[in-house]
């Protein structure tokens, strides 16, 4: 394909159809409904572990910004996705509301940032999990200043360190199987994601 | 399980609910931003207050019912101001008083101030969160979103749409959940428990494509992504309320943060 025409339909593609938004929407929207139902099982066995240890599954909260990216792989799909789920977050009635807004639009910026430098063309696992990292990165950047500035540096070096792990491995990687499975249940076929 | 979508609580008319939603999502800002700002839990608290007696007498929200609905925070609450006292950065610091020394642990006043700080930010962010969303449905967050800061009006309702779907989501989870436990397959474990939520995710997430397909159609069969431009059908203006509520939200965050205590 020459090269002219691969940018030609980059700009195409970078155009948002109802159903891209309306499906980035409703991936957020589903990931909120798991999130509820399963936040009381996942406390259960994670209380014990004390506070700082829930954020190795922490990812899971990042699913959003990678799994919708790759699936409509439009510009701005992961920032999207997690502005979304906040305020999903906020129908289901999490008190959390305003600040999911401030630390989506940061977890969902770090992901945006990873597929924006792979120029929206790449959306393979190695970007995916970058992808995730990013997100990891932007939940880092919210969490420490807010909720453990008055910890110490050790601490909260390792919740760092465990919320960007987290991102790329649960949201990056995990996310990344996760559309490969759908694309093989054929329910992608109205997406690029389909190849 | 229910999912409540619009309106969250049956409100009665009250200050804020004439208030537009974006005049109350920048106050609720404002207060966020003040609550992080600071290490003092004096400015937590004072704004906490206020909040209150804004949900009592502004809000409309019924009364018996906010405690219910902070709830869910109050774990988060408490784990987060011990976790915050017990490991706080000035615990090592010789040169301040111990307030409890117990063999290895260490609590300085300090480290229970900043610990008490952090908490009543969580408490603070849930009370905002109230008064910002409680007040109004999505519809009208949308309205106002589109109206008065120019948001992307396709994205705006086409979120809606999709979320109008939200308690047949639920109801989709609890069919998945049936059928599985109907053939017997379970869990146990926290991997098999892994390994189940990821074959859960995955029906929901087919679920959520085939829904959105649909819904996409049928809103593109009636013009929804034309192109031509949209005009409303709730016009909102900015009036008096929003400016006060605004000045307000500002004046007493700067008080709270430069009152002396």
């Amino acid at each position: 394909m020459s090269n002219a025409l691969a940018l030609r339909s980059a700009s195409e593609s970078a155009r948002w159809r109802t159903v891209d938004i309306v499906v980035v929407a409703l991936i957020a929207l589903a990931f909120g409904v798991v999130f509820y139902a399963w936040s009381t099982y996942v406390w259960v066995w994670l209380q014990p572990l004390g506070t700082p240890w829930e954020y190795i599954i922490s990812g899971v909260w990042l699913m959003p910004a990678v799994v919708a990216p790759l699936v409509v792989r439009k510009p701005g799909a992961a920032l999207f996705a997690e502005l979304v789920a906040a305020i999903v977050a906020v129908l289901l009635g999490s008190q959390w509301g305003l600040d999911t807004l401030l630390s989506g639009f940061v977890q969902g910026a770090g992901a945006e940032l990873v597929f924006g430098f792979a120029m929206y063309r790449r959306f393979g696992v190695v970007v995916a999990c970058i992808a995730g990292l990013g997100a990891g990165v932007g939940e880092a950047i919210h969490d420490i200043p807010i909720y453990f500035a008055t910890s110490s540096g050790t601490v909260q070096a390792g919740i760092a360190a465990l919320e960007i792990l987290s991102g790329g491995l649960v949201a990056g990687i995990g996310g990344w199987l996760l559309v490969r499975a759908l694309r093989r249940t054929g329910a992608l076929q109205a997406f690029p994601a389909d190849q | 399980m229910s999912l409540q979508t619009s309106p969250l609580e049956a409100v009665r008319p009250a200050f804020l609910t004439r208030v537009t939603p974006v005049a109350r999502l920048v106050a609720g800002m404002a207060w966020l931003v003040t609550a992080i700002l600071t290490l003092d839990p004096i400015v937590p608290l004072r704004l906490a207050i206020v909040a209150v007696i804004a949900l009592a007498l502004w809000s409309g929200l019924p009364l018996r019912r906010i405690p219910r609905r902070l709830a869910p925070l109050g774990f988060a609450i408490v784990s987060l101001t011990v976790f915050s006292i017990l490991l706080g950065a000035s615990n090592s610091d010789r040169s301040l008083v111990a307030l409890i020394e117990v063999g290895p642990i260490r609590i300085t006043g300090a480290a229970v101030s900043a610990g008490l700080s952090i908490g009543l930010r969580v408490v603070v962010i849930g009370l905002t969160t109230l008064l910002v969303f409680g007040p109004s449905d999505p519809t009208r967050m949308a309205d106002s979103l589109v109206q008065q800061w120019h948001a992307p009006d396709r994205f705006a309702y086409g979120t809606l749409g999709a979320l109008r779907l939200a308690p047949q989501m639920a109801d989709d989870w609890a069919a998945i959940s049936a059928a599985r436990r109907l053939r017997g397959i379970g869990s146990d474990g926290p991997a098999s428990r892994a390994r189940d939520l990821a074959d859960r995710l995955l029906v929901m997430l087919v679920a959520a494509i085939r829904g959105a397909e649909r819904l996409a159609l049928a809103m593109d069969a009636r013009g929804f992504d034309s192109g031509l431009r949209r005009s409303h059908f709730r016009e909102l203006r900015v009036g008096w309320r929003d400016w006060l509520t605004i000045g307000f939200a500002l004046a007493l965050a700067i008080a709270a943060l430069a009152l002396p205590r």
